[in-house]
C-alpha cells in the first residue's frame, strides 16, 4: 500500500496519458460507433439510417466479404512468416557464438526503412516488364515456367502483398523472441540433456513454455498489426486487380476518402475493432488453456 | 462498474456534440455569390489547393504572374499547396470541403461531388465571373465545356487545353505487317499480328486505372456519342445496352488479343511510357501534356523519326466524328464563394488576362483562342502537326468516366475492367456487376 502522498503523485503521473488515450484512441471509437447509424457523404446533411449499414455490409456486400477473406489470407502469411520465422531465426541465434549482432540487425534492417521504400522495392522484385528479381532468379534456376506478373494474377498477388509486410516485422519479433529465450535456464535444458531429451524435446519442454507469455504478448501484436495491415497492399496494388487484395483496412479507407460514404466506413471500422477485440481474446483464451493444462 | 457507466456517458455526449458540430458545418443552402464586390483591395496571402506537377506550365507561369501581382500589392502572396497524385489529392480535397476548410481557389474536375458544392453555394459561378471580366468569349467553347456539369452550368476554370492521341511506332507496325486502324473494332486483330511478330501492341499504364478507363469510355463514344455516360452514370442507360455490350465485348477482345503488355496492371506511368519510347511497345495512348517528351528532341533518336500519332479511331456505325475524341482541358480551378472578396477578384482579373500568352509561351495550348502556342527550337514537325490539330477538334468530346460516375461505382468499374481485360471475368459478369453497382450507388450520388 503506497502512502497518499505517493498515491496522489502516481495518479498525477497516470491521468494526463489516460486522458490522451481517452482522447486520441476511445473517442475515436465512439464517434465511429455513433457515425455507423448514420448515412453522410461530409458536405450534406447527416442521415439517420439505423442499422441499415450493418445490414448492408454483412448481408449485401460482396466486396466487403471478399475483402474480409483476403485479411484472414493476408493475416496467417504475415503470423507464418513474422511469428514462425521469428522463432525459427531466433532459435538458430542461440546455438551461433559468433556474428550474433550482425545477423540481428541484418534481419532488423527492414523494420525500419520506410514502407514506401519498401513498396517500391517489391514492385520491381515482382515485375515482368522489365523483368524483376523473382522472375530472374526462377529463369535462372530453370523454372522459368512459373514466372509471372506476380501482382498482376489474382491467383498470386495476395500472397505478393502479404509477404513484404511478414518479411519486414520478422526481425523485430526475432529480437523479442531471442530475448525470451536467453532467459530460459542453462541447466534445466543441460539436465533434461542429461536425462536423453532430443533438441526437440528440450523446445517443446523447456524452451517453449518458458517463452510462453512472451509468445502470447508477440501473437497479439502480430495479429493485430496484421488485421490493421493497410500501407504496403495499398501502395503496391491498390487492392486490385478487381478486388484480390483489398483488405478490410483498404475497403474502408476508399469508402470513406474516395467514395465519401462516412458512415458505411465508419460501420467498417467498428468491424474492425471489434475484429481485432475478437482475435486477441481468441488468443489469450487458447494460449492460456494450454498454459494451464 | 457505475464508473465505468458514467464515463462511458461522458464520452458518448462528447462524441455527440463532436458529430454535431461537424455536421453544422456540412450541410449549407445555395446562395448567390456578388461577382463583383464592392469594398477596398486589401492585399493578403491567399491560397490554391491544387492537383497539377510542381515543376509544370501552370504553375511556373502562375507564380510568376502571382509575383508580378504581388510588386504592386505588398502583402499578397499566392501558396500554391499541390498533390500531382490524382486519387490522393482528392482524398485531401474531400475531406478539407467535408471540413469547411476549403481555401480560396481549389482543383476539381466536373464530378459529383463537385456539383453538390456548387448546388450548397461553395463555388462562385465561373460563366458570370468570367464575363464579368470580360474574358468568357475568348475561351475555346470546348475548353469551357469540359469543365461543365450535365446541366449546362459551369464552376471550374480551365488552365489547360489538351487532345489525346494515340502515339504508334511506324517502323514496328510495318515489321508486324499492320496498318493504322480504321475503325476501333480493327484493334484487337492488329494486336494479335504485333504479338506475333514478337512485340507489345500497347503499352498501358495500368497502376493509375484512369488509363484503362479512356478505353472503356471510347467504344460507346463513337456507337452512342456522349450522352451515353450522362445516362449510364444516372442508371438512366445500362451496360446491358447494346452500346455498352458491344464496348464490353470490345474491351475483352482487347484483352483476348493481348493489346496490352504483360503485366499491366501493375506498371506504372513512366514504365509504359518507357515501353514506348524505348521501342519495345507500337502504341501509346496519352495526351498532349507529354508533347515535350514524345515531339522533341529528349526521344530517343532511335524511334524519333518512326513515331507519329492517330485519333481515335470511329466504327462502323459511328454517331460522332473523327475529329470528336477526348480533348480535355485539365483539371478546373474553382473558386470559394465563401472567400471571395474584392482582392480575390482583382488578382483573377489580372491572373487569367496574363496567363494565355504566358502558357502559349511554354509551349503549351492555351484554354483560349486569342493566343498562339510558340513551338520550341528542339520540337519535331509533330509537335507542330499536334498544335495545329487542335483548331479542327469536333464540338462533342468524349469525356474521361473517372469524372463522371459516382465515385463508388467508378472504384468499382476501374476494378473490374482490370478483370474483365485480364480475361479473369466474361463481358456478361462485368456488364452485370457494374449495372447493379450504378443502379446501388447512382440514386444516392445524383439526388
Amino acid at each position: 500500500m503506497l502512502p497518499n502522498r505517493s498515491r496522489l503523485s502516481v495518479l498525477i503521473f497516470l491521468v494526463p496519458p489516460l486522458l490522451l488515450y481517452g482522447v486520441a484512441v476511445l473517442l475515436p471509437i465512439v464517434q465511429s460507433l455513433f457515425l455507423s447509424f448514420f448515412s453522410w457523404d461530409g458536405i450534406s446533411d447527416m442521415e439517420f439510417v439505423g442499422l441499415t449499414n450493418y445490414i448492408h455490409m454483412f448481408t449485401g456486400d460482396t466486396v466487403f466479404w471478399h475483402a474480409f477473406s483476403n485479411s484472414l489470407g493476408y493475416l496467417v502469411i504475415c503470423l507464418v512468416l513474422q511469428l514462425g520465422g521469428a522463432l525459427i531465426v531466433a532459435s538458430l541465434l542461440t546455438s551461433l557464438r559468433r556474428g550474433r549482432n550482425i545477423v540481428k540487425t541484418l534481419y532488423l534492417l527492414p523494420a525500419v526503412i520506410s514502407t514506401v521504400a519498401i513498396a517500391f522495392l517489391f514492385q520491381r522484385i515482382y515485375s515482368i516488364d522489365p523483368v524483376g528479381l523473382l522472375n530472374q532468379i526462377l529463369g535462372w534456376v530453370g523454372l522459368g515456367n512459373l514466372e509471372r506478373a506476380w501482382l498482376s494474377d489474382i491467383n498470386s498477388v495476395l500472397a505478393a502483398v502479404s509477404i513484404p509486410e511478414g518479411w519486414r516485422f520478422t526481425g523485430l519479433y526475432m529480437l523479442i523472441i531471442f530475448a525470451a529465450l536467453l532467459s530460459v535456464p542453462q541447466e534445466l535444458e543441460e539436465a533434461a540433456r542429461l536425462d536423453g531429451a532430443s533438441r526437440w524435446q528440450v523446445f517443446t519442454k523447456i524452451r517453449f513454455p518458458h517463452i510462453r507469455p512472451v509468445w502470447i504478448t508477440t501473437t497479439i501484436m502480430a495479429t493485430t498489426y496484421a488485421l490493421r495491415g493497410f500501407d504496403i497492399p495499398y501502395l503496391l496494388t491498390n487492392g486490385g486487380p478487381g478486388q484480390s487484395s483489398e483488405l478490410l483496412t483498404t475497403y474502408m479507407y476508399k469508402t470513406a476518402f474516395t467514395s465519401t460514404n462516412y458512415g458505411y466506413a465508419s460501420t467498417m471500422s467498428v468491424f474492425i475493432v471489434v475484429e481485432c477485440l475478437v482475435a486477441v481474446g481468441l488468443i489469450i483464451f487458447t494460449l492460456r488453456r494450454k498454459d494451464e493444462a | 462498474m457505475k464508473k465505468t457507466l458514467r464515463t462511458t456517458a461522458i464520452a458518448a455526449v462528447v462524441a455527440l456534440a463532436l458529430a454535431g458540430c461537424s455536421n453544422g458545418s456540412g450541410g449549407g443552402t445555395s446562395q448567390t455569390t456578388d461577382i463583383d464586390p464592392s469594398g477596398a483591395i486589401v492585399p493578403r496571402p491567399i491560397s490554391w489547393l491544387l492537383s497539377r506537377p510542381a515543376d509544370g506550365g501552370v504553375i511556373t507561369v502562375m507564380k510568376q504572374i502571382a509575383d508580378e501581382y504581388a510588386k504592386d500589392h505588398p502583402g499578397f502572396a499566392l501558396n500554391f499547396i499541390t498533390t500531382p497524385d490524382r486519387p490522393s489529392y482528392i482524398q485531401k480535397y474531400e475531406t478539407l470541403a467535408a471540413a469547411n476548410k476549403l481555401p480560396e481557389l481549389f482543383d476539381t474536375d466536373a464530378t459529383p461531388f463537385a456539383q453538390k458544392l456548387a448546388k450548397q453555394g461553395t463555388m462562385v459561378d465561373a460563366t458570370k465571373l468570367l464575363t464579368s471580366l470580360g474574358l468568357y468569349d475568348s475561351y475555346r467553347p470546348a475548353a469551357l465545356n469540359y469543365q461543365r456539369f450535365d446541366d449546362g452550368s459551369l464552376y471550374m476554370i480551365p488552365f489547360e487545353f489538351q487532345l489525346e492521341f494515340i502515339w504508334y511506332n511506324k517502323a514496328l507496325l510495318q515489321k508486324a505487317g499492320v496498318a493504322i486502324p480504321k475503325s476501333l473494332d480493327d484493334i484487337p486483330a492488329m494486336c494479335t499480328a504485333l504479338r506475333n511478330a514478337g512485340i507489345t501492341p500497347i503499352a498501358l499504364d495500368g497502376q493509375d486505372q484512369w488509363p484503362l478507363e479512356r478505353y472503356a469510355a471510347y467504344h460507346p463514344f463513337r456507337t452512342a456519342g456522349p450522352t451515353y455516360v450522362q445516362n449510364l452514370k444516372k442508371g438512366d442507360a445500362k451496360l446491358s445496352d447494346p452500346a455498352g455490350l458491344a464496348a464490353a465485348d470490345w474491351l475483352s477482345k482487347l484483352g483476348s488479343s493481348k493489346c496490352f503488355e504483360d503485366g499491366f496492371s501493375s506498371t506504372g506511368y513512366s514504365d509504359a511510357q518507357n515501353l514506348f519510347t524505348s521501342g519495345k511497345a507500337a502504341m501509346y495512348n496519352i495526351g498532349t501534356w507529354e508533347l515535350s517528351s514524345l515531339a522533341t528532341d529528349k526521344l530517343d533518336p532511335a524511334v524519333r523519326s518512326d513515331v507519329d500519332y492517330f485519333t481515335l479511331p470511329t466504327t462502323a456505325n459511328s454517331v460522332t466524328d473523327a475529329n470528336e475524341y477526348v480533348s480535355p482541358s485539365g483539371i478546373g480551378m474553382a473558386v470559394n464563394a465563401k472567400t471571395y472578396d474584392p482582392l480575390v477578384r482583382d488578382f483573377l482579373k489580372f491572373a487569367l488576362t496574363k496567363y494565355p500568352s504566358a502558357i502559349a509561351a511554354t509551349g503549351a495550348l492555351s484554354p483560349t483562342t486569342n493566343v498562339t502556342t510558340t513551338i520550341p527550337a528542339n520540337a519535331t514537325p509533330l509537335y507542330q502537326k499536334a498544335v495545329d490539330q487542335s483548331n479542327d477538334v469536333g464540338s462533342k468530346i468524349a469525356m474521361p468516366w473517372d469524372t463522371q460516375l459516382d465515385p463508388t461505382s467508378n472504384t468499382r468499374l476501374q476494378q473490374e475492367l482490370t478483370l474483365l481485360v485480364q480475361g479473369n471475368t466474361d463481358p456478361s459478369e462485368f456488364v452485370s456487376t457494374m449495372d447493379s453497382t450504378i443502379a446501388q450507388n447512382a440514386p444516392a450520388a445524383f439526388k
